[in-house]
């Protein structure tokens, strides 16, 4: 096992006296996560996906509970275990800016231990790997957004970490940068067998890194599944938009339930285990005289809505 | 062999700095001007006492004053305010996540930050106080003062992130920086001389760290060779640093508990 949380619960408190506040930002979570697993760990902002991956990297000690990562207790041996796990915050750079990516690595590099021969080699090896190997000698203020993400991620794995814990990666990216974001983890992973633990309010993330999903929602952790069998239970609808040149009456299509219809518009909920999308769209496209269309997840807000209505398994 | 990091964190920032080049020259030619307009006030004070005042003459006023300079402003002025910001906001706890001490860390890259600074200062300073009054009153003297220089930066580092280690408890440190800076400026040295000072405060700033910070690399520059000041700012280090580890353990700690 690479990771095993047993009933981790943290309990932040602030104030004094009338004044004390007790927020249980995680409470009871438990779950396993065999080496070579991609995990997504979603929810909503401020679920407790930020707060459990700090208790599994020794950032933060639990209020209860224990963990055991790669066998150590992450918050009593955090560097011991920072020497075989790579941590990335989404919102928080590693890198610094004055430098390019190559001068930081080698900082990283020296605070890890790692001989300057093999540095070197490792640093090709991830340049070629993550395809960022031309970024390397840029300043990291000259970078765009999904350009320092990638550095980001290999001043993670310069020490060839088992797990790497990201947090939140493609916030902020574009549609493009989060999909070559996510293929090079996907790479990563077939390639190196390194573990994978996501967390992401983006249920693409869920979709096209992992292999499991485990869902968290006020501190709570309400559904862990393989995201197989997720995706047939609950993602298996869409959201179309239509613009429209002029009026026209809604087709009817199996699958397809009209909650949105105007002159110059139409939105329409898409039960793909019925009719998948392609079909729905082709559909559309020869049926009404579409100027715009637009296909999109359902809000994760929404997925976790569901699975809170599903019966207990 | 992989490369020590408190060199690779110290010659990276030195780098990072001299690659910036204009905050490098806004800051010497403040100093330039600060450390001038000082330097003549004290020069003039020791004119009109008849050429000497605490014992110091008015070409070791001089040398003084843009040593005790150089020491300070090779800092950046709002170094406790950053470091308590990146704890306050939890900045520092990414850092956490690397095998070595975040403190280690820090220090080995501000020193970094600073030497260009203080090179660019000490360089500057020199070339002024020898047109103004003519070379080092005690050349052997002056040589002591540039590892003095070194260990004052350090030094003042070191107390500074002591210091900021505040805002693992209060959130804001800005009010510390004020009390420190005080701190610095009269019972360091930095705008005089100990010995112009009353007795009693001057034996009151004899027995604190701010000495090793602006003092000693000045009192060594105006022409006192006394290597004991070596030794004092090197002993006051390790207290800083002791002082400073404790504070980020114990604030590392709970922010492992409070979260960042």
């Amino acid at each position: 096992m690479s990771i095993v949380a047993d009933g981790l619960t943290k309990v932040f408190e602030s104030g004094r006296g009338r004044r004390r506040r007790r927020v249980e930002a995680v409470r009871a979570v438990s779950f396993s996560v065999d080496k070579g697993e991609r995990i997504a760990f979603i929810g909503p902002n401020g679920a407790g996906k930020s707060t459990s991956i700090k208790m599994l990297t020794g950032i933060l000690f639990p209020t209860s509970g224990s963990a055991q990562v790669l066998g150590m207790t992450p918050w009593r041996e955090r560097r011991a275990l920072t020497r075989r796990v790579g941590t990335l915050f989404g919102q928080r750079s590693q890198l610094w800016l004055e430098l390019t990516p190559r001068e930081t690595f080698r900082m990283l590099g020296a605070i890890h231990g790692i001989d300057q021969a093999a540095l070197r080699r490792r640093v090709a090896e991830l340049g070629e790997l993550l395809d960022a190997g031309e970024l390397f000698d840029t300043p990291v203020r000259s970078l765009s957004l999904g350009q320092r993400m990638r550095c980001e991620l290999a001043a993670c794995m310069l020490h060839d970490p088992a797990i790497l814990f990201l947090d939140e990666p493609t916030i902020g990216l574009d549609l493009l940068a989060k999909q070559r974001f996510r293929e090079l983890l996907v790479r990563l992973n077939e390639e190196r067998q390194t573990t994978v633990l996501l967390t992401s309010h983006d249920v693409a993330d869920l979709e096209h890194v992992a292999q499991r999903a485990i869902v968290i929602n006020h501190g709570i952790v309400i559904y862990d599944s393989e995201v197989a069998v997720m995706r047939r239970t609950l993602l298996s609808t869409k959201l179309v938009e239509v613009a429209l040149a002029g009026p026209a009456p809604s087709p009817e299509i199996a699958g397809v339930t009209f909650t949105q219809v105007t002159e110059t518009s139409l939105r329409a909920v898409v039960d793909t285990t019925v009719r998948p999308i392609k079909a729905v769209l082709d559909a559309v496209l020869v049926e009404l005289p579409v100027t715009d269309i637009s296909v999109t997840d359902p809000p994760l807000e929404q997925v976790i809505a569901e699975i809170y209505a599903m019966p207990s398994t | 062999m992989s490369e020590p990091w408190p060199l690779v964190a110290t010659g990276s920032a030195a780098r990072r700095a001299i690659r910036d080049p204009g905050p490098l020259a806004v800051s010497l030619a403040f100093y330039g001007v600060v450390a001038s307009v000082l330097a003549t006030l004290w020069r003039t004070a020791a004119a009109s006492h008849g050429g000497a005042l605490a014992g110091y003459s008015s070409a070791q006023f001089v040398w003084y004053i843009f040593t005790s300079e150089a020491s300070i402003m090779a800092l950046n002025p709002r170094q406790i305010e950053l470091t308590g910001e990146d704890i306050a906001t939890g900045a520092v706890a990414v850092e956490l996540l690397r095998p070595a001490p975040v403190l280690g860390v820090r220090i080995a890259t501000e020193v970094g930050r600073c030497l260009p600074r203080l090179m660019g200062c000490a360089l500057l300073g020199a070339v002024f106080a020898t047109v103004m009054v003519g070379g080092p009153p005690r050349p052997a003297a002056l040589f002591l003062a540039a590892p003095s220089l070194v260990l004052a930066v350090t030094c003042n580092l070191t107390a500074q992130h002591a210091f900021a280690g505040a805002a693992f408890w209060i959130r804001d440190a800005r009010s510390t920086w004020f009390l420190y800076q005080k701190l610095v400026f009269v019972l360091g040295g930095m705008l005089l001389p100990l010995q112009v000072l009353p007795a009693w405060l001057h034996g009151v700033a004899a027995v604190l760290p701010f000495t090793a910070m602006a003092y000693a690399p000045a009192r060594l520059a105006s022409g006192h060779l006394e290597p004991w000041l070596l030794a004092l700012q090197l002993g006051w280090l390790a207290v800083l640093a002791v002082v400073a580890r404790t504070v980020f353990a114990a604030g590392e700690r709970r922010l492992q508990v409070v979260g960042g």
